[in-house]
């Protein structure tokens, strides 16, 4: 599924370390963003956007408010499309294909690339339902097999050990925290290929954001991640490379460690060291 | 480094400006140390070769002081880009600033025995060397105060003329040495400033360094240019 890129066109700049390095190069392109503008009806949200999703790596997207970072996110699982008069041009590729042709099957897409939202949103149903409802709507499987793949999926989120001996309890009584994990586990539940989260964190506290964050860390082992965040330490905790948008244009984009030790555009320094506005 | 806009947060700009204020005093205690210390070898000035080490406790008290405030900003307002690195530099710079008022003090200590050597032993080269690494010195503290990065490089290339001059030193010393028997304890004391001189060259060249690193985000070459390179041939005379 991956797409080789020569790392000349992914706009990267010399990585900061050799670990980087090697990474960089070796590191297929799960998803390829291409001259990318997005409108919401005449105003112009995003300008021009190419960037790399290197494949099972986590790339976290900052900037502002209104910078455009969330609506890249709606592109990308073609989110957009369930609002009249928004529309992107450009490429979108995933899999060699464009996602953004009309064409592609959008219940297809969105089970390849799942989306972890800000607000939890569990389903006023069962733990158990709400993961084995994804899994049911894309795939016939027998009862015991749905037991394995709903355990499967809570174990990887380390909510099995909290929730085995009430998985028929409704999951809205679950804490913030929980729901989001569960949320999470419904997502790859459904064996995505990409994860996409939209401020995963910022309605939870330092320990349930602290284990969100460990998740990611094992996630991105099978799973390629982009993550929008405006907490800057965790983009620094959880991504591999970081790109930081303003005003609709994607500024710069660089390994995590060069972002934030040596970032190459003012803009970005200004950003992320507190300078701006 | 000190040039860039304000931070949306005023108290931070304070911080950083406090910090960057502890280690320019510093410098400007060091450089005065370093100062009187050749003043009370050179010119056997011995009211000089006392306020290097009076100075000292003050100098320890302000890199105490600026770990202190650097620790409190690291833990309290998580730097990064810029800031960070000057936090940083600023950390080892004051380490730095503090070892070059130690090597002064030591050789204020120094004055009182190599002035049996006067007239007997050429000291051109100790003045040479004197001025360059005063030069180096204040081009280093400076540069720190200014985060002027074209001139933190020129005292890294500078530094290789102090090495050399050390290494003219040093073989000139030896060769006294051997005359002389006699010469053998003053002369010590002697290589021994020469030692400290170069010594503290060096710690302006790690200056120099860190101010460009905070400056450009850029490292300059792990190895810097380096006179001296007869330096190991020297140590056995035949």
């Amino acid at each position: 599924m991956s797409i080789e890129v020569p790392v000349k066109a992914t706009g990267m700049t010399q990585p900061l370390d050799s670990t980087a390095a090697s990474r960089d190069v070796q590191s297929p392109v799960a998803m390829q963003v291409r001259g990318l503008n997005f409108y919401y009806g005449t105003s112009h949200a995003l300008h021009d956007i190419s960037l790399d999703f290197p494949e099972r790596s986590v790339t976290g997207m900052i900037g502002p408010s209104g910078c455009g970072k969330s609506t890249l996110l709606r592109v990308l699982n073609r989110m957009y499309d369930l609002y009249p008069g928004q529309r992107a041009t450009g490429e979108v590729i995933f899999d060699k294909q464009n996602i953004l042709n009309s064409g592609v099957d959008l219940n297809v897409l969105r089970s390849r690339i799942g989306m972890v939202f800000q607000k939890p949103t569990p389903f006023p149903m069962s733990i158990y339902d709400n993961i084995a409802f994804g899994i049911r709507l894309h795939e016939r499987v027998s009862r015991s097999e749905m037991d394995g793949r709903v355990e499967d999926a809570l174990r990887r989120v380390a909510l099995w050990s909290e929730v085995q001996d009430r998985l028929s309890a409704s999951a809205t009584a679950l804490s913030g925290g929980q729901q989001q994990r569960l949320c999470i586990a419904r997502t790859i539940a459904v064996r995505p290929e990409v994860i996409l989260l939209d401020e995963p964190t910022s309605a939870l506290d330092p320990v349930s954001t602290a284990r969100i964050e460990e998740l990611l860390d094992e996630l991105k082992t099978e799973f390629t991640i982009a993550i929008v965040t405006h907490n800057m330490q965790q983009a620094a905790r959880c991504a591999d490379q970081v790109a930081f948008f303003y005003m609709g244009r994607l500024i710069e984009v660089d390994s995590t460690a060069r972002m934030f030790t040596t970032p190459r555009e003012q803009q970005t320094q200004d950003y992320i060291t507190g300078r701006f506005g | 480094m000190g040039n860039e806009p304000a931070h949306t947060i005023t108290r931070y700009d304070q911080e950083l400006d406090r910090l960057r204020g502890i280690v320019a005093r510093m410098g400007g205690l060091v450089e005065r140390q370093t100062a009187q210390a050749i003043a009370a070898v050179v010119n056997q000035n011995e009211e000089a070769a006392l306020e290097p080490p009076e100075l000292d406790p003050e100098v320890d008290a302000l890199e105490r002081e600026a770990e202190m405030l650097a620790i409190r900003i690291l833990a309290l307002r998580a730097p990064m880009a810029v800031d960070l690195r000057v936090i940083v530099a600023v950390l080892k710079m004051s380490g730095d600033l503090e070892r070059i008022g130690d090597y002064a003090s030591s050789i204020a200590r120094r004055a009182g025995k190599v002035e049996v050597l006067d007239g007997a032993v050429s000291f051109s080269a100790l003045r040479a060397m004197a001025r360059l690494v005063q030069e180096n010195l204040h081009m280093a503290v400076e540069s720190m105060v200014e985060n002027d990065a074209e001139r933190a490089q020129e005292v890294w290339k500078a530094d290789t003329a102090v090495d050399e001059l050390y290494t003219t030193m040093f073989r000139e010393l030896v060769t006294y040495m051997m005359e002389d028997p006699r010469k053998i304890g003053p002369c010590i004391h002697l290589l021994f400033v020469a030692k400290n001189l170069e010594r503290i060259g060096d710690h302006a060249t790690n200056i120099a360094e860190r101010v460009y690193y905070a400056v450009t985000g850029e490292m300059l070459p792990s190895v810097r240019p380096r006179g001296g390179a007869a330096r190991t041939d020297v140590e056995q005379p035949e």
